[in-house]
């Protein structure tokens, strides 16, 4: 029993914690824009891959991958804002903006994603794990660079809860997200803030890119499993919610990955969509409320 | 009396007539030339232009996005290589799919209509994805290679009969199919049921307050857009001899969301046109790299931008004010 819990189920957990905070960075960026902008941003699976093909750029350049990890998301930012400003607010005031804008950002997928198999070929690449070896814990063998994911991750998720619900800049978030009129004619520039959080989102998913690229390997359409889990993370977190997408986001990767030690992996999705399923029929908007009204 | 959805239905009828003109025409010349690919490239548009069609009746006419209408083709066409492969009939197959699409659409639908707007369009998604996992995964259905050895039938019509290897035979068989998709379509949502779903898109709650059940016309919708996409999906091995996991993949559903945007949503012929249209710019654009998703991808984003109606949208209101003024004469 005690050999089980050491050599099976504590490295599965802590595979799984790993998995999880990448997860929950994928998924954060997801509820904050829709949080704010009322937006299903369909390419964020294509930027998680975007981070992760810039990561090995600047890798083979030779960038270090400390230097990687400010590097990717800082040049992600920019990318996030124009695509905002230049895409997303041409259609924000249509009717259907929720349909409209879910169809834009597909699109943008489709050319996003066709075009780093246009640059990079559609083989897989494998980084080096830039962080290798174990670190023995009573008795258990963890590997290093699923700790080091667990202690960044668990940072920038701090991090980002600690602005949104803690800074000034956070509370005009939060005031867009709740009113956005009432945001602007107190003087919140509330277009600017849309495009900078869509920017933060999209940086999010690229640190994600950068800090799973060693454990998966790196190929155009990487982003297209993950993002079905992290669209399943926000919808039992609740969409627009960050501690709901905590949450919900560690649960079901715990899930994933104890159930896999039973069953077959592959069929971990399904589950995983079932719990999602029972969510939505139970409590449709989720665990928790949305960004304006925590 | 013609209000401007009869005139905008039958300035549809009009265009699908062009159309099966057109195809007819089609038929001539790939009979005369002896042609096989391009035929049967025009038979895969036609069917993927019945998905398309299903996409239509639930975002153009209900106002809910599927992001996962390839679970119902892919089913179609799962069921329907089984049932070739065990009975050689095509009837059987047809009945076959039917069931399935009534047993899975009403399971389906009780499941999405739970919810509205994004989270229908993402819990679409996720049920075509988990399906189409499964099938992967389950080696009695081939697994990652799909179905293969689906028999070469032939189709008894009573009077005569198809052969499913005719390019041509089955080409003028798929098109009366797709057409009988339409007329069907095209009914139902000019009856009180349809009306009642364009109600619905523009405003859930007044439907609610004049006193219908909305979970009712919503399911309905889900329902026939479930057996459109089956039945279409059903026609798919009988033209390739094969049912592929890809066809339950999100770019197939992907796929069909492109065509109807392209063509234009709530035309319904649109979905054809769409179907056709796309069909060209991926072999034309295939032809000269193998990069065409970022064309793809431009042109609709292009439209979703600039062209809200799509094609149809530059035809229709012509049409519309022609039909119009003979109405009013």
């Amino acid at each position: 029993m005690l050999d089980y819990l050491q050599f099976v189920l504590t490295p599965q957990i802590v595979t799984g914690l790993a998995l999880g905070v990448a997860v929950i960075l994928v998924a954060l960026g997801l509820t904050i824009i829709f949080g704010l902008l009322d937006v299903i941003n369909m390419s964020h699976g294509e930027f998680y891959a975007l981070g992760a093909f810039i990561a090995l750029a600047l890798g083979q350049v030779g960038l270090p991958f400390w230097a990687l990890l400010f590097a990717v998301p800082i040049l992600m930012l920019p990318i996030g804002y124009l695509v905002e400003r230049g895409l997303i607010q041409r259609v924000f005031h249509s009717k259907d903006r929720h349909i409209t804008t879910l169809l834009l950002t597909f699109g943008f997928a489709l050319v996003l994603e066709d075009a780093l198999r246009l640059v990079f070929g559609p083989n897989p690449y494998k980084p080096e794990t830039p962080i290798r070896g174990a670190v023995e814990v009573l008795g258990t063998y963890l590997p290093l660079y699923r700790l080091f994911m667990v202690a960044i991750g668990g940072l920038v998720i701090v991090g980002t809860a600690l602005i949104v619900y803690r800074t000034r800049l956070g509370a005009m978030v939060r005031a867009a997200a709740f009113d956005r009129n009432m945001a602007a004619s107190l003087g919140v520039p509330v277009e600017r803030v849309y495009a900078g959080a869509f920017a933060f989102g999209v940086a999010l998913a690229g640190l994600a890119g950068v800090l799973l690229a060693p454990i998966y390997s790196v190929f155009p359409t990487m982003g297209r499993d993950f993002i079905l889990l992290a669209f399943t993370v926000i919808i039992v977190g609740g969409m627009g919610s960050i501690g709901g997408a905590v949450i919900a986001g560690l649960f079901l990767t715990q899930v994933q990955a104890i159930s896999s030690l039973y069953i077959s992996p592959v069929w971990a999705d399904p589950i995983v969509f079932g719990i999602m399923v029972i969510m939505l029929v139970v409590r449709p908007q989720g665990l928790r409320g949305g960004l304006g009204h925590a | 009396m013609r209000d401007a959805i009869t005139l905008q239905t039958r300035a549809g009828h009009w265009l699908v007539a062009l159309l099966v003109l057109g195809g007819l025409v089609f038929a001539v010349v790939g009979f005369a030339t002896g042609d096989t690919f391009y035929l049967r490239l025009a038979t895969e548009a036609l069917i993927f232009g019945g998905l398309a069609l299903s996409v239509d009746i639930l975002l153009g006419y209900t106002g809910l996005l599927s992001l996962g209408q390839a679970l119902y083709f892919g089913l179609g066409a799962y069921v329907s290589a089984l049932a070739l492969i065990a009975w050689q009939s095509f009837w059987a197959a047809i009945g076959a799919s039917l069931a399935a699409a009534l047993v899975c659409g009403l399971a389906g639908g009780l499941i999405a209509n739970r919810v509205r707007g994004v989270y229908f369009a993402l819990i679409t998604f996720g049920m075509a994805q988990v399906l189409a996992k499964a099938v992967y995964n389950t080696r009695a259905l081939g697994a990652s290679d799909g179905l293969i050895g689906v028999p070469v039938l032939d189709i008894n019509l009573g009077l005569f009969s198809v052969s499913s290897a005719s390019p041509v035979g089955f080409f003028l068989f798929v098109l009366a199919v797709t057409v009988l998709f339409y007329v069907l379509a095209a009914y139902l949502l000019d009856t009180p049921f349809g009306r009642l779903l364009i109600a619905l898109k523009a405003n859930e709650n007044r439907v609610l307050f004049i006193g219908y059940r909305t979970s009712t016309l919503r399911l309905g919708s889900y329902l026939v857009a479930a057996v459109i996409a089956t039945l279409s999906g059903a026609l798919y091995p009988m033209l390739r001899g094969f049912a592929s996991p890809e066809l339950l993949f999100f770019s197939t559903s992907g796929n069909a969301v492109i065509t109807v945007i392209l063509g234009g949503v709530g035309t319904l012929v649109g979905a054809l046109y769409g179907s056709v249209l796309l069909t060209i710019v991926k072999s034309v654009v295939g032809s000269w790299t193998e990069h065409h998703l970022i064309v793809i991808g431009l042109i609709f984003m292009a439209v979703v931008v600039l062209l809200p109606k799509g094609l149809m949208g530059l035809v229709q209101p012509a049409l519309v004010s022609v039909l119009g003024r003979g109405s009013r004469r």
